[in-house]
């Protein structure tokens, strides 16, 4: 109790960290909610709109935590290994919402339809990238309470990672081997890319936990 | 008062140069802010001056009998060595300064209690030697309870900052014990001051140089340090202040800057990283021989020149 009161900002900054993740979840939902509304259907509507301005909130609210973080941070708050770390850390799966955001403003501002013949294969990409978000807020939370099991979580983000990598070539395949026309292709093309970089994103990031971790091990 | 003005500013020059081996990593990393450090490590100096210092007085007191005037210029000639060679930049030691001057005085008295000055010697080449191992045996032991704590990242960091104050005030505490003998010995041998108050006026003057001018030194020799892994750090720090105090108990002065060497050698050792470098190791060296060669020229000549009278022509 008394070290709880004596380490005040070390506190914030835990609970900061547990706020942003929580963060991340719920864009990493409406990002999901966005997609399966009409996108994943082959069609725009209405309710797109609304999940791309949720998904911004949610991305803007986590940029705000992680803000909060290494504003307090910059007041000499933990060992400065400490502080390097959390601050790489976060500015890593920072990039992961900023990809949602951009997926979806893609689709939207480019008026992007999905051809009917790429919708399992998308999903099936969208299923497996999200998957390694969703492993990659639960290492980082057995980072920071110490659980344990980063390894194995690092093990299942890398083989999600690779399967998202064939999944990626076999829609690009297929993009290209159908009969649309070229700018509609690389429009695909670009936004599968995208796609792809979520799966990319988690696994850079979960490799930088099992660094952590293991510079902790004495 | 005049008398102590040598000793005094030994003791302040002393405060302000090894405070930074004892909290330097803490504060140039901003774990600690430079205030909080420098407050405890002045009062923890003053503290282990006037608890435990009674030993190192009672060694450096037994070495040979001074008078006023030599104990004067003892002091003089350890706080002329001190300035010159930390000018020119060549790595010096207090406590071989002392030595050294007090054994210039000694040459002219023709009066040396050589088991003490073996005693010393013997304690000045196995302070590096001994920090090392003291570095080692700790490091295993304080990693084995670590890693039991099996605690987090938020945790291990209040861990090592906490450890690193509470070992922090320890280490000032045995510096003080230590090294206030290097700075009022020699006028409790000419008895003009007694045990007590050598060590608390002693402690004093190094609580001053701490608290007006370490700030600077620990900016930037603590970041020599702070190289080294956090945890790696801490054990530097424990090694440093339980290394001074089995000295102190001894009762022998020594160099809390050659034995900050020898406690990041032993990490070194252990985590197999080179640590100290040929150059380091060879400052060491020439600090052995060439401080306190330089203080006992410095007090003879001193004396020479103290001696000299005038004549007048007339006479």
């Amino acid at each position: 109790m008394m070290l709880k009161s004596l380490f005040k900002k070390e506190n914030k900054i835990e609970s900061l960290i547990y706020e942003y993740l929580e963060t991340l979840a719920l864009s990493q939902e409406s990002f999901l909610n966005a997609l399966n509304a009409c996108f994943l259907r082959g069609t725009m509507c209405e309710d797109f709109d609304f999940f791309i301005a949720q998904t911004h909130k949610y991305e803007s609210k986590a940029d705000d935590i992680r803000e909060e973080v290494n504003n307090i941070m910059y007041g000499k708050v933990l060992i400065p290994d400490a502080r390097g770390d959390i601050m790489e850390l976060l500015s890593c799966i920072d990039e992961i919402p900023r990809l949602y955001e951009h997926i979806l403003y893609m689709i939207h501002d480019q008026r992007i339809e999905l051809p009917d013949f790429l919708i399992a294969d998308v999903k099936d990409l969208l299923r497996i990238s999200l998957e390694c978000c969703d492993l990659l807020i639960q290492e980082t939370t057995a980072l920071f309470k110490k659980e344990g099991g980063i390894r194995l979580f690092v093990n299942k983000i890398d083989i999600n990672e690779s399967h998202c990598d064939h999944s990626e070539r076999r829609i690009i395949g297929k993009i290209f081997e159908s009969d649309l026309n070229p700018f509609d292709k690389l429009q695909l093309k670009e936004l599968i890319l995208l796609m792809g970089d979520i799966s990319d994103q988690a696994d850079t990031c979960s490799r930088l936990v099992n660094i952590i971790s293991m510079k902790r091990r004495v | 008062m005049l008398s102590i003005i040598g000793g005094l500013f030994l003791g302040w020059s002393l405060g302000a140069n090894d405070a930074s081996n004892i909290f330097g990593t803490a504060v140039s990393s901003k774990m600690i802010k430079f205030w909080t450090a420098a407050i405890l490590a002045a009062a923890f100096v003053v503290l282990g001056a006037v608890v435990s210092g009674q030993a190192g007085i009672e060694t450096l007191k037994g070495l040979t009998t001074l008078t006023l005037k030599q104990a004067v210029i003892v002091s003089v000639a350890a706080a002329l060595t001190v300035s010159i060679m930390t000018i020119l930049g060549l790595p010096v030691s207090t406590s071989q300064s002392v030595v050294g001057a007090i054994v210039g005085i000694s040459i002219l008295n023709r009066q040396l209690n050589l088991g003490g000055m073996e005693k010393v010697l013997i304690c000045w080449f196995t302070t590096p030697i001994g920090a090392a191992a003291i570095s080692v045996v700790l490091y295993y032991t304080i990693r084995a309870i670590y890693n039991r704590l099996n605690i987090n990242l938020f945790q291990s960091d209040m861990f090592i900052r906490i450890c690193l104050i509470v070992s922090g005030s320890y280490g000032a505490y045995t510096l003080g014990a230590n090294n206030v003998a290097n700075v009022t010995a020699v006028f409790v041998s000419a008895g003009l001051l007694n045990v007590f108050y050598a060590a608390l006026i002693g402690g004093i003057s190094i609580a001053a140089g701490i608290l007006t001018y370490s700030r600077p030194v620990m900016e930037t020799v603590g970041k020599k340090l702070v190289r080294l892994d956090p945890f790696s750090a801490l054990i530097v720090v424990i090694s440093l202040a339980a290394t001074m105090h089995i000295y102190t108990v001894i009762g022998v002065p020594v160099s809390s800057s050659q034995a900050v060497i020898g406690c990041v050698l032993g990490v070194g050792l252990v985590k197999g990283v080179n640590t100290v470098s040929a150059r380091t190791l060879r400052n060491i060296l020439s600090g052995w021989f060439l401080t306190p060669i330089a203080s006992c020229l410095f007090s003879l000549a001193i004396y020479f020149f103290s001696q000299l009278q005038f004549v007048s022509p007339a006479g």
